[in-house]
């Protein structure tokens, strides 16, 4: 009796234990990241501290302003937006005639597959053909050309999320419309995009999360701060022969917090849209 | 709060009813006239480029043709080998550890909390890494790894495990496991919500009669959960596969590829030979091989996925 207690108290030491460790290799990186933001400049040439002798926010200014990064967070949100407004449009204009017209299934299974097949493309064996067609097209170095390859690889998303949220939405009440004689465009605007709206909100705030975070692209096809985006700017900072580390981080603090917030509103729906609708929740 | 499940499509033996040839309908007629010219636009905007790529791999920079010129030579280098066994090696670190972690949080969370707030806060804290860029969390990596200023040679100095400065990123293994450790952190969460949904799913029924039959913790694993959790294996596999296969941020800002190519994966080496070496017409080459390849291991398991198509 006493060794099987002993073997049950030993488990749960282990389990703890366990956690504890889980937990801090969870959280000490991001616990790092802002502590290093917050230490001053003169700090960084004595010996490590693992909290900031005296924490500032200088290094946000350095960053934001004397490096000028607050233009490629502009350029990065004018990006992502556009994105955002493009990849619902097109993935609207293709899941409504799929989700509520009466279309053979064939045709609906075909634009599903075909969206999912696009999830699976690798960017970097488009990489070398895309970067002919936008210096051919003369729009390298400018955003339309971030935005048109960023819809691009946000559709498969947009299209296996909205064709969820407008399959829930009951057919009758766009018939009811009709009846009452509105034609099929007041009947989408009037009736279906109010009610789908809080999933276009989800479907906009991950397509805009996923676009925030590119940077193979926008490496690419950017070359100054007409067009860079923030992660450009990051990387800037890394691969300089001195690296100097709190400005860094501040980067770093600052590109992962608009997610950050932006999860507080998609949270819910963002498992959902990272595994097409097989993760749901009810 | 709600529940996170797993939504698998029902298993269905019938083949859905061929109409045969029939007068199409006045809504199908408006689909096709909404969809057509929006499939359109971007199916030419994909293939173009597939097309364009073909092109760049059999013609020099001057237009004319070659032939398969490029492919031998895509072929015929050494890195090119390197870059798939970095590549594979990295698949084989990262994709057992997410699994076998994500899946041991999912047992451990699903047994033993209870509460729904409880279960709310670590589904939020497992959500917060996906967000993350891939740049920012590079970023983090560097901060820890890094010669001279990295915090985990202090710390492992702190603790009295080491007393030399251990070269994180110099070392080819240690290199790749700094590499692999990164995408553990960020993506061992998304295994976890998977397969935590997917537990929800089993029927409590059959788990408790398992447990009035006297089954231990592992015995109600293998014999009940498993089976339930099959498809989203494959599901994450899946993914999984389809993002080591585009890796490129962070490994870009924590190694560049190096020591040597010893970190040097397939997205990297591509990059290096287009836009370090400007050798267009090896990386087209190189583009095209990978696509064919990809099309090829999508077809075969596209159809295995649970997905709900309809």
């Amino acid at each position: 009796m006493r060794t099987r207690r002993a073997a049950i108290a030993l488990r749960l030491v282990l389990i703890v234990a366990g956690l504890g460790v889980a937990a801090f290799l969870y959280a000490f990186p991001l616990y790092w990241l802002v502590a290093t933001s917050l230490k001053g400049k003169a700090e960084l040439f004595q010996s490590i501290t693992l909290f900031p002798r005296r924490p500032t926010l200088e290094s946000y200014y350095s960053v934001l302003f004397d490096r000028g990064f607050w233009v490629l967070l502009k350029n990065s949100v004018i990006v992502c937006a556009s994105t955002v407004v493009v990849t619902l449009a097109v993935g609207l204009v293709i899941t409504y005639p799929i989700t509520r017209l009466a279309v053979p299934p064939q045709l609906r299974v075909g634009v599903l597959n075909w969206a999912l097949s696009l999830r699976f493309l690798p960017p970097v064996a488009v990489v070398v053909p895309y970067f002919a067609i936008v210096r051919t097209l003369q729009i390298y170095d400018q955003p339309i050309a971030l935005i048109g390859i960023y819809s691009l690889f946000n559709l498969p998303f947009a299209i296996w999320m909205l064709k969820g949220f407008l399959a829930e939405i009951p057919l009758e009440l766009e018939e009811a419309a009709l009846i009452d004689g509105a034609n099929r465009w007041s009947a989408f605007r009037q009736v279906l995009l109010p009610l789908a709206f809080p999933g276009l909100m989800a479907a906009a705030t991950i397509v805009f999360t996923f676009a925030w975070s590119e940077f193979l692209f926008a490496l690419i096809l950017t070359a100054t701060p007409n067009a860079q985006t923030f992660p450009v700017g990051v990387q800037g900072l890394v691969t300089q022969f001195e690296i100097i580390w709190n400005d860094m981080a501040a980067a770093g603090v600052i590109a992962m917090a608009i997610p950050l917030v932006l999860m507080v509103i998609g949270r819910k729906y963002m498992v959902a849209g990272l595994t097409f609708g097989v993760i749901r929740e009810k | 709060m709600s529940r996170l499940v797993a939504e698998l499509p029902a298993p269905t033996g019938t083949k859905p009813v061929r109409a045969g040839r029939r007068r199409r309908t006045r809504q199908e007629r408006l689909a096709y006239r909404i969809l057509l010219p929006a499939l359109g636009t971007v199916f030419i905007i994909v293939t173009i480029p597939f097309v364009l790529a073909i092109w760049q791999s059999i013609t020099a920079d001057d237009g004319t043709l070659i032939g398969l010129r490029n492919y031998a030579k895509a072929l015929g280098n050494p890195l090119f080998f390197d870059a798939l066994r970095a590549t594979g090696l990295y698949a084989l670190i990262v994709l057992p550890t997410e699994i076998l972690l994500g899946l041991a949080f999912a047992l451990l969370v699903h047994r033993t909390v209870r509460r729904a707030g409880l279960r709310a806060t670590l589904y939020v804290l497992a959500v917060l890494p996906l967000v993350v860029p891939p740049v920012a969390v590079g970023v983090v990596a560097r901060l820890i790894y890094a010669p001279g200023y990295g915090v985990l040679n202090y710390l492992l100095q702190g603790v009295g495990v080491t007393h030399s400065e251990i070269d994180w990123l110099g070392v080819p293994l240690l290199a790749m496991g700094a590499v692999a450790s990164v995408d553990i952190w960020q993506w061992t969460p998304f295994v976890y919500l998977v397969l935590f949904a997917g537990l929800q799913t089993v029927p409590r029924e059959s788990v408790e009669a398992a447990q009035v039959d006297g089954a231990t913790w592992w015995t109600q694993f293998i014999y009940i959960e498993l089976h339930y959790l099959r498809p989203l294996f494959l599901l994450i596999l899946f993914f999984r596969v389809a993002d080591v296969l585009r890796v490129f941020d962070h490994v870009f800002i924590l190694t560049g590829g190096g020591p040597g190519t010893t970190t040097q994966l397939l997205s990297l080496y591509i990059y290096r030979i287009e836009f370090k070496f400007f050798d267009a017409g090896q990386a087209a080459a190189l583009a095209v091989l990978v696509l064919v390849s990809i099309s090829i291991l999508y077809s075969v398991v596209t159809r295995a996925l649970p997905l709900e198509r309809a």
